[in-house]
């Protein structure tokens, strides 16, 4: 019999107590890991476009507010260290009218896509196809899979806006990036339906352009809205992680309160498996008389103690951990992918840094739930505990 | 081998004082079977306690092994006992979760010993007690006779100078108390053990080489036991 075998044998002592206990500890590992891919599905959008040279420029009061001439993306496209610049306009189409917009679909200009979203990796022959067809639809891998949309798919969407119009596109290929979102069809599809209803599109709700030199950010961000300061509308360049930020700002709050309730979560877990090593501790007190008496010292008495507490509150963890991968399955399955509101907070990935800071995070628990009965029973005297017990 | 000089024991509680043992001076030879008797609250656990390294005294000297016991730390007599004390207990005690051979193994669990030595030195103690068949059962597939065997393996399995036993056949009928006597006066005839035995049992005072008789803390009286003949 080893030390490991001996602690492993006084967790079975009380099979139901461990399991109960276990299981707790498992469902809230579980629960917590599942609520951490809420925070972390936001951070790792922004960590995602943190290093970008990519720039967006909106009106000065806001996206929603107010859009910019069209104009502007030419004048953009020719100042100096721009690669590529691209217009964004909002079409709000729904797919299959039932759920309402349930991807973002935009209006773009064609020929610079591969060089504004280079790190994409849109395969070239795609982007070719995109620019041939004015139907085309390049689509975000999220989006695809989501609905299962292949090349050559039709896809009609509605607008609310835009008169209630209806656009029927084709699909030429996708936007290869795992949690991508996006619908983008050609400007120039929309500008052609809405002049068939009389209406002239002259501006767009975005601009976003790509910068040679990361040093050129700063400078040409303060130079485009110097351009534009002394004209009809003014704009507001800011960064790529700048913009989705302030755009998931509301959800920067819900994702803290997210972390709360997780803490919260944990901190509960801990006063669970604290009892139950309570419990465990003065059932034993002969027991720890006798192992004291027979030469455990205190420190391995109290290190059996936690060792006890640590090993089921880690195994516990291990296999909610595990289970949080189904769980974020399931919600992926009902809820998941991008959401008009909820945004990255719905992408429900478990990562593997989740898993390893919730096996941790059980291991913790396990810990300080254990130190206290463990501290408590090696400090007594053992004649003092011989007394009371026999 | 254990040697008690003017020995004394106060317990306070709160503004009371409870002198356990008072002046004390004792000596058992290597290799004899000793039992405490005496009335309860004479004294006789507290003696026992001492002498096998569980407690300090409040004033005096107890030497064990030619070692000092009041000038070691918590540790120190931990370690102490680990090495040269064995612990029979009146209920046994086994942990009931393990089979026999592994709670004889626990006391090795504090040796350097491989598990596969642990093992071999558990198997032979619990021969030398006669329970060779019994190892892989579990405490409550036991009687307590049985039971009462397993600890005297356990007391012996690393192989220590001294058993105390506190109470040992206290819990036990009048044919396994007379075997477990028996038992423990062959660890010293056999295996050279000093036994020291606390006891209400007068059954005791014919295996045991000596009987010291305290009373009120007091060594009252030493007297030879029917062991000695």
């Amino acid at each position: 019999m080893s030390w490991i075998a001996f602690v492993w044998r006084n967790l079975s002592r009380n099979k139901l107590r461990s399991l109960l206990t276990g299981a707790a500890i498992a469902l809230a590992i579980a629960l917590v890991c599942f609520l951490a891919t809420m925070p972390e599905g936001l951070n790792r959008l922004l960590d995602s476009v943190s290093a970008n040279t990519r720039i967006v420029v909106h009106d000065e009061a806001g996206v929603a507010y107010d859009w910019l001439p069209y104009a502007y993306l030419e004048k953009i496209r020719a100042m100096r260290g721009v690669v590529g610049a691209v217009s964004w306009t909002w079409f709000g189409g729904a797919y299959q009218g039932k759920e309402g917009v349930t991807f973002p679909n935009m209006a773009v200009e064609p020929d610079a896509i591969g060089v504004v979203w280079a790190d994409y990796k849109i395969d070239p022959a795609v982007l070719a196809e995109f620019k041939k067809r004015r139907d085309g639809a390049l689509v975000g891998r999220d989006t695809m899979e989501r609905y299962g949309w292949k090349p050559g798919d039709q896809v009609t969407l509605q607008s609310e806006g835009w008169g209630r119009l209806a656009l029927t596109f084709t699909v030429v290929g996708e936007i290869p990036v795992q949690r991508s979102p996006h619908f983008w069809f050609q400007r120039e599809y929309l500008e052609q339906a809405l002049a068939a209803r009389g209406w002239h599109m002259d501006s767009a709700q975005m601009i976003w352009l790509r910068v040679d030199d990361p040093a050129r950010v700063d400078p040409l961000m303060r130079e485009i809205d110097e351009l534009f300061h002394n004209s009809e509308a003014h704009t507001a360049s800011e960064t790529e992680k700048s913009f989705f930020r302030s755009q998931f700002s509301a959800l920067q709050g819900l994702a803290l309160l997210i972390t709360i309730v997780a803490a919260l979560l944990a901190v509960c877990i801990v006063f669970i498996a604290a009892n139950t090593a309570s419990m465990t501790v003065r059932e034993r007190m002969r027991e720890i008389a006798i192992l004291r008496a027979i030469g455990f010292s205190r420190r391995q008495v109290f290190g059996m103690l936690l060792a006890e507490a640590t090993l089921l509150a880690t195994l516990a963890g291990a296999i909610g951990a595990g289970a949080s991968l189904g769980l974020s399955r399931l919600a992926r399955a009902v809820a998941g992918g991008w959401n008009q509101q909820t945004g990255p907070l719905t992408w429900f990935i478990v990562t593997n840094t989740i898993l390893v800071e919730g096996l941790f995070l059980a291991f913790f628990v396990g810990l300080i739930s254990g130190i206290v009965p463990a501290l408590g029973a090696a400090r007594r005297g053992v004649v003092e505990t011989l007394r009371e017990v026999f | 081998m254990i040697q008690l000089e003017d020995v004394s024991r106060v317990y306070r509680r709160g503004a009371d004082e409870v002198r356990a043992l008072d002046h004390v001076s004792l000596s058992i030879e290597r290799g004899r079977f000793v039992a405490l008797m005496g009335p309860s609250g004479s004294g006789k656990s507290t003696l026992l306690h001492l002498l096998a390294g569980l407690d300090r005294p409040t004033a005096g000297r107890v030497m064990v092994a030619d070692r000092v016991l009041n000038e070691m730390s918590d540790d120190e007599l931990a370690s102490f006992r680990a090495q040269h004390v064995g612990f029979i207990f009146q209920f046994f005690n086994l942990i009931p979760v393990l089979s026999a051979r592994e709670n004889v193994e626990l006391p090795l669990l504090l040796t350097k010993l491989s598990k596969t030595e642990r093992r071999e030195r558990a198997s032979t103690a619990l021969r030398v007690v006669g329970l060779a068949e019994r190892a892989e059962h579990m405490p409550s597939e036991m009687s307590g006779g049985e039971q009462q065997r397993v600890a005297i393996a356990r007391a012996i399995v690393s192989d220590p100078e001294i058993v105390v036993a506190d109470e040992p056949t206290g819990d036990l009928d009048a044919k396994n108390a007379v075997e477990i006597l028996a038992l423990l006066r062959d660890l010293r005839r056999e295996f050279g053990k000093t036994v020291v035995m606390v006891t209400h049992d007068s059954r005791g005072e014919q295996f045991v080489d000596e009987i010291h008789h305290l009373d009120k803390g007091l060594l009252d009286r030493t007297v030879p036991g029917g062991g000695a003949a």
